[in-house]
């Protein structure tokens, strides 16, 4: 369980993230919705170590992880997908993959690359192509791929859906909350894409201009129109 | 056509060692972008330990392993003390900062050796190889310096390729936030890319003493010559550098030869020039190599 308390983030005098508060528990996805601007990747970031928080506390089953830098978060269990191509075009499938545990010990590498090689059989076949040759859908794969050669107990997954077809999307998304239940891997997803989210995720959580303004299960969030038409323009 | 042929062979062992300095400058570009004036200088200061070292157990070898020794530990330092803090505030500073530690490098050997130029013992003969009832430009020295670069660039490219820690350099040289993303210890990475280049340099250093001499600025020519390589290369590739190294050695063999050794330095800043005007990516290098 990945616990944040009283998260805020600065850049400079604008506040991106006031008081954020939230827990992500295993084996369920927990999708936090919002507009463009509303600070979702700022917190996805944070979490991961990439942007320091001016206050507040993020902890993943009791064990403090605010303050330490990305590749020490990752080690200890969260692992983020970051917004975009997060792949190497330069390396291999193979060579993207293996860079995600590169210092875990070799069983536990070659059971975590085995488990991606069958949750997407895809980065199989492709596994000595350039990350370069790959389409967009198969890319974002290999960028959750290489996030859960960690081995992981928290997995972020920053707006997967950019730049893919909703169908892509849905199948990507559907096959991370199948994962997650499976291997009791807590998911906090961000996403514009409410729709989307929601069809996937167990929880909702809406932020606005940086604050948490609404939590609840994924269903009630759908079919709360007053929100939807306040907070998600749809 | 002999003579041609002769200037060619006399520019194979050259090209090696620019080759190599080329090298020191293309693992420096690729971990920290920055490019690393103050190399020649490094080598300098690593070649007069070796001097020293040479002068004392009047082993060739003993001095080349304690010269290496001495360029990981000068990179390191160089790395840890000048480059980091300033790289910090200011990328382009830290280049600055590299044309700072070559001088004061250059000022401080000239404090302890002194600023007399002074020979460097090759292992083996120097002089040309007879065979087929001439002497051939080539001698056994020059087989000694192309046998270690090439044992060099073939270990580095299967540390590169085949190892853990060659593909967290590459991951770290590609994109830093996603290797650190992937619990890759960046900072680390760049510190041994400093220390890589610092042990290639030294190597380079040694193998040019016999025939450049030892003094606080006798290696700058070499500078030029491999900055040329390393530019034309694509400044982020090991192979370019390596085969513009050759090519440069070559190119200034045949200049020298049939015109005057004092027009090289030109003629290499005039390729570079063009190159920079016509292909600005480099040979080998990749088009979005330069965009950062």
């Amino acid at each position: 369980m990945l616990t944040v308390t009283d998260l805020s983030v600065s850049y400079g005098p604008v506040r991106a993230l006031n008081s954020v508060s939230l827990t992500v528990p295993p084996g369920k996805v927990t999708a936090v919705i919002g507009a463009n601007g509303a600070g979702k990747s700022t917190l996805m970031r944070t979490l991961a170590g990439l942007v320091k928080p001016t206050s507040g506390t993020i902890a993943l089953n009791g064990e403090m992880l605010s303050g330490l830098k990305p590749e020490e978060i990752v080690r200890r269990g969260v692992a983020l997908v970051p917004e975009g191509r997060s792949t190497i075009p330069d390396l291999t499938v193979e060579e993207n993959l293996r860079l995600g545990g590169l210092w875990r010990s070799k069983p536990r590498r070659t059971a975590s690359e085995d488990r991606v090689f069958k949750l997407f059989p895809v980065l199989s076949e492709r596994r000595h192509l350039r990350a370069d040759t790959l389409s967009g859908g198969e890319r974002q794969q290999l960028a959750i791929g290489r996030a859960l050669m960690a081995g992981p107990q928290c997995l972020l997954l920053d707006e997967p859906s950019l730049g893919l077809a909703p169908k892509i999307v849905t199948q990507i998304l559907e096959l991370v909350s199948q994962l997650a239940r499976e291997t009791n891997l807590a998911v906090l997803l961000v996403e514009q894409n409410a729709v989307t989210a929601l069809r996937v995720a167990h929880t909702g959580i809406v932020l606005h201009l940086g604050e948490i303004v609404k939590v609840g299960s994924a269903d009630d969030i759908r079919s709360d129109e007053e929100l939807r038409h306040a907070y998600l323009g749809y | 056509m002999t003579t041609f042929i002769d200037y060619l062979l006399g520019g194979i062992s050259n090209g090696a060692i620019i080759a190599l300095m080329a090298l020191a400058l293309v693992l420096i570009w690729r971990s920290t972008r920055v490019v690393n004036f103050a190399q020649v200088g490094q080598a300098m200061f690593t070649t007069f330990i070796a001097l020293t070292v040479r002068d004392i157990t009047g082993s060739w070898l003993i001095a080349l392993l304690v010269a290496i020794a001495a360029g990981a530990i000068l990179g390191l330092i160089v790395h840890l003390l000048v480059i980091r803090p300033v790289a910090r505030a200011d990328a382009s500073g830290a280049i600055i900062a590299t044309f700072g530690v070559l001088i004061a490098l250059q000022a401080l050997a000239g404090m302890i050796w002194g600023g007399d130029s002074r020979g460097f013992p090759t292992p083996v003969s120097n002089v040309g190889i007879e065979f087929a009832g001439r002497t051939w430009p080539f001698s056994l020295y020059d087989v000694v310096v192309i046998i270690v670069t090439a044992v060099l660039v073939i270990g580095l490219t299967l540390m590169f390729t085949r190892t853990n820690l060659g593909l967290s350099m590459r991951a770290s040289a590609f994109n830093p936030e996603v290797a650190r993303l992937s619990g890759v210890r960046v900072s680390q990475m760049l510190a041994f890319g400093w220390v890589l280049a610092g042990m290639v340099g030294a190597v380079a250093g040694i193998l040019v003493a016999p025939v450049s001499t030892v003094s606080p600025n006798s290696f700058d020519i070499l500078l030029v010559f491999a900055f040329t390589a390393a530019v034309i290369g694509g400044l982020d590739s090991l192979v370019g550098a390596v085969a513009l190294g050759v090519v440069t050695g070559l190119v200034i063999s045949l200049i020298s030869g049939f015109s005057d050794s004092s027009n090289a330095p030109v003629v290499a800043l005039v390729l570079l020039a063009l190159n920079l005007l016509l292909k600005p990516d480099g040979v080998f290098g990749h088009h979005k190599a330069r965009s950062v």
